[in-house]
């Protein structure tokens, strides 16, 4: 029907209808203020009655039905205000511009954050200095033990460098508010413990689903609960790889020295941006509060990979869209006039939500493969006495300087024992240990926990090795003699 | 397209109501029930954002989960729809990431306030520059009609399928408690006034909160016997009371009562990044330059 044409103009205005969106609610009807609409007989194709101008003199195109209608199915227009934007109309949208970012090639570090030269400090200090050397701007954090120092020295630290940090209301506030840092643009870290850990999990799958870089530190502590916070750990690391719900990749460092809690906190920064995933960042309290040498090279020494955001224009862009060779998206920021939407639910290359088995198909495998077609770039052991050894010891953070010692006492008592330190845990280096099983009759494993990445260890050997774990509850860490011990008597 | 208008103008619908251009007209038709007074506020946000003038490419929109938390995602400006309770410290940190924005939160009674209701008072007592749209509809909507820290006692919910018995929250007194500078109710009904407070919003500094009063017909009207979404709105034009500057203590709602509106709190007092450049100016002298972005 046409109940107002160019021609007939018989009220001051007129309504317009998209017939086939409404729902019926009749919130326009009974709010007109002249009484002008009413529910037309006809059903649209969902069965709703919708709105007609029954008396078109009266409408004065006040539009208070637009402003009403839930279902932005109806709008009015005074016939006058409608002449005018129709001469006013522009011939043409403008064209969308391509925004002149740079390529993601790696960059010197930025002067202003980087305290060249000697230091005498903790792991806490020297992963917080690590992260500032990184380029991130910025920290959300909350207290707690043995994790405290970074956020406190990032706290001091940053006002004189360019950036904010902001002591949040728990873990969960402080594990999101970094993510929404990131989508302003920012390379952000996040700091905890144990129990902060355990509450930060379900942003790690947003950080997953959402593809928002950032870097997780947990200074581990013994568990489970409060369990001991001053005391050290190793027993979450399960917890890094598979801690959060749902189908994903994770990648997590182990530092086991002040000089490395610099030197790879800079590493898992450059990884969560070429992957554009959250890296876990384990440390433990021994890590993080042993207090050594640490050397800070000069800013061009130092390596970046800056994010990777797209060069394309608005109307080609697409958040989540990648190619066959490249499974992760290019990024952008919020305020660059892209009008990005984010989810944490299931979603298109536009990052809509399509809730259906096909999309989670896409995307989940795609997060997956991400990482899992580069676990060979992600591969970084550190191998000792490897060569000719019959048994290694497989440790990492604080346990492997532990067995490390006991490893060469062994050999100066003639045992062929080599010591393997993989520095990236996840993905795990099966590949490694796989090829080392091989020749290598005994794998010993100590670990500050009751067995955790030892299962990884066992799962990639698949029985061509024999692998022992030692495991340990935490609270101290192991006596040289125990791992040297169990050596001694694999060997014999 | 079937429409009951002239055909020479059909071409003008999508781009001429002045909702659509706010919309990612895509995704529309929505997800929300027929007469539930969620897409009615976004109409008056959307009118906010036209009078405010605002450049919409600096404005973002956070939302949590939810019926309201939908609105990030029909949203034509940068959004993001973040976890269950969480939108408010997302949103901190994407304004201190870049404090050229206007953050927006949108999202529900149950997201803001039970989940999210740490961040929300902590939000609040830092004057976080952020302006807090809460759509209240008392009720768990999403989720299929659960109780609510805002459902009034008595209101049947499925989780207090005999008449919820627990003292609902009263959110503007929470919000002023707190501390935030700008503090308004208005329902569904009263869109311009609504849509007014939204422009005010708009354009002040500080944690702004506005929540509106909506139906939510399905789960929390009929199954109270209130009728259906335009039944509620007549309810509001009937109960409402106007009381601009009211003490916030005594608007509490309840399940038949008046329903008191307006603008209750509207002050002056530094935003928590205003405060950190004060602060570190006078602290920390000309080894500092102030935080801009």
């Amino acid at each position: 029907m046409s109940d107002s044409t160019t021609t007939e103009r018989p009220g001051k205005g007129t309504v317009f209808v998209r017939t086939e969106i409404c729902k019926g609610c009749s919130f326009c009807i009974d709010f007109c203020p002249t009484d002008c609409l009413a529910f037309s007989k006809d059903f649209n194709p969902k069965g709703y009655h919708f709105p007609v101008l029954q008396t078109p003199e009266a409408c004065t195109g006040c539009d208070l039905c637009g402003l009403y209608c839930p279902d932005f199915a109806i709008y009015g227009e005074r016939w006058k205000d409608l002449d005018e934007r129709k001469a006013k109309r522009p011939a043409a949208l403008p064209t969308p511009v391509a925004k002149a970012w740079p390529a993601q090639v790696p960059t010197a570090a930025e002067p202003a954050g980087v305290l060249t030269g000697l230091h005498f400090i903790d792991g806490d200090h020297a992963a917080c200095e690590g992260a500032i050397a990184a380029g991130c701007r910025f920290v959300a954090g909350y207290p707690i033990t043995p994790s405290t120092e970074i956020v406190e020295r990032f706290a001091l630290r940053i006002p004189t460098v360019g950036g904010v940090f902001i002591q949040m209301e728990d873990e969960l506030a402080s594990s999101i508010a970094v993510q929404g840092a990131a989508w302003g643009g920012k390379k952000t870290l996040s700091v905890t413990s144990g129990p902060g850990f355990s509450l930060m999990m379900e942003h790690i799958g947003l950080a997953i689903m959402t593809e928002t870089p950032g870097v997780w530190v947990d200074v581990q502590r013994g568990g489970p609960s409060t369990g001991l916070p001053t005391l050290p750990a190793q027993s979450d690391m399960m917890q890094a790889r598979w801690g959060s719900h749902g189908d994903y990749e994770i990648i997590a460092l182990v530092p086991n020295s002040p000089q490395e809690c610099f030197d790879l906190m800079i590493k898992a920064f450059n990884l969560s941006e070429i992957y554009r995933t959250p890296v876990m960042f384990m440390m433990d309290e021994v890590v993080g509060h042993m207090v050594e040498r640490v050397e800070i090279p000069a800013p061009e020494q130092i390596q970046i990979i800056p994010r990777k955001f797209t060069s394309k224009s608005k109307a080609e862009y697409r958040s989540f869209a990648t190619t066959p060779d490249d499974l992760v998206p290019e990024m952008t920021k919020a305020g660059e006039g892209y009008r990005i939407h984010v989810t944490g639910l299931t979603h298109d290359e536009r990052g809509y939500p399509a809730m259906n088995s096909a999309t989670q198909d896409k995307l989940v495998r795609r997060l997956i493969n991400k990482i899992r077609d580069h676990a060979d770039d992600l591969v970084d052991i550190i191998e000792d006495y490897v060569d000719d050894a019959e048994i290694i010891v497989v440790s990492y953070g604080i346990t492997s300087r532990i067995a490390k010692s006991a490893v060469e006492d062994a050999r100066q008592r003639g045992i062929k024992v080599g010591h393997l330190r993989p520095r990236i845990l996840w993905p795990f280096p099966g590949g490694r240990m796989r090829e080392l099983a091989k020749r290598v009759k005994t794998f010993i494993m100590p670990e500050l926990n009751m067995g955790q990445m030892v299962i990884e260890l066992e799962r990639a050997v698949k029985g061509s090795a024999e692998v022992i774990s030692i495991p340990h509850a935490g609270g101290s860490v192991h006596e040289p003699e125990a791992i040297l011990k169990k050596i001694v008597e694999v060997s014999q | 397209m079937t429409t009951n208008t002239a055909p020479e103008l059909l071409r003008d619908i999508d781009t001429v109501n002045p909702v659509m251009p706010y919309l990612r007209q895509e995704r529309i038709p929505h997800i929300w029930c027929p007469s539930c007074g969620i897409g009615t506020t976004v109409n008056c946000f959307t009118r906010a954002l036209t009078e405010s003038g605002m450049d919409l490419d600096q404005i973002a929109v956070v939302s949590g989960i939810g019926c309201t938390g939908r609105v990030a995602g029909y949203m034509n400006l940068d959004s993001f729809h973040t976890t269950h309770g969480r939108a408010i410290p997302f949103a901190t940190g994407l304004k201190l990431a870049n404090p050229k924005l206007k953050v927006v939160v949108y999202s529900g009674d149950g997201d803001l306030t039970a989940i999210g209701g740490n961040h929300f008072v902590h939000a609040a007592r830092r004057n976080m520059d952020l302006m807090i749209v809460c759509v209240n509809n008392f009720t768990y909507g999403m989720t299929g009609g659960q109780v609510a820290p805002t459902t009034p006692i008595g209101a049947k919910q499925t989780t207090m399928p005999f008449g919820n018995f627990e003292q609902p929250l009263n959110l503007p007194f929470l919000a002023d408690a707190c501390g935030a500078v700008y503090v308004a109710r208005w329902t569904v009904f009263h869109v311009r006034q609504l849509a007014k407070a939204m422009l005010e919003g708009l354009r002040k500094k500080g944690f702004v909160f506005i929540e509106a009063i909506s139906p939510c017909p399905t789960l929390y009207s009929r199954r109270n016997k209130r009728g259906d979404g335009i039944d509620e709105l007549k309810y509001y034009k009937q109960n409402s009371l106007v009381k601009n500057g009211a003490n916030t203590q005594e608007v509490g709602l309840t399940f038949d009562g008046k329903i008191v509106v307006g603008k209750f709190v509207d002050r002056e007092r530094p935003t928590w990044l205003d405060a950190m450049n004060d602060h570190f100016k006078q602290s920390i002298g000309p080894h500092y330059s102030p935080y801009g972005g």
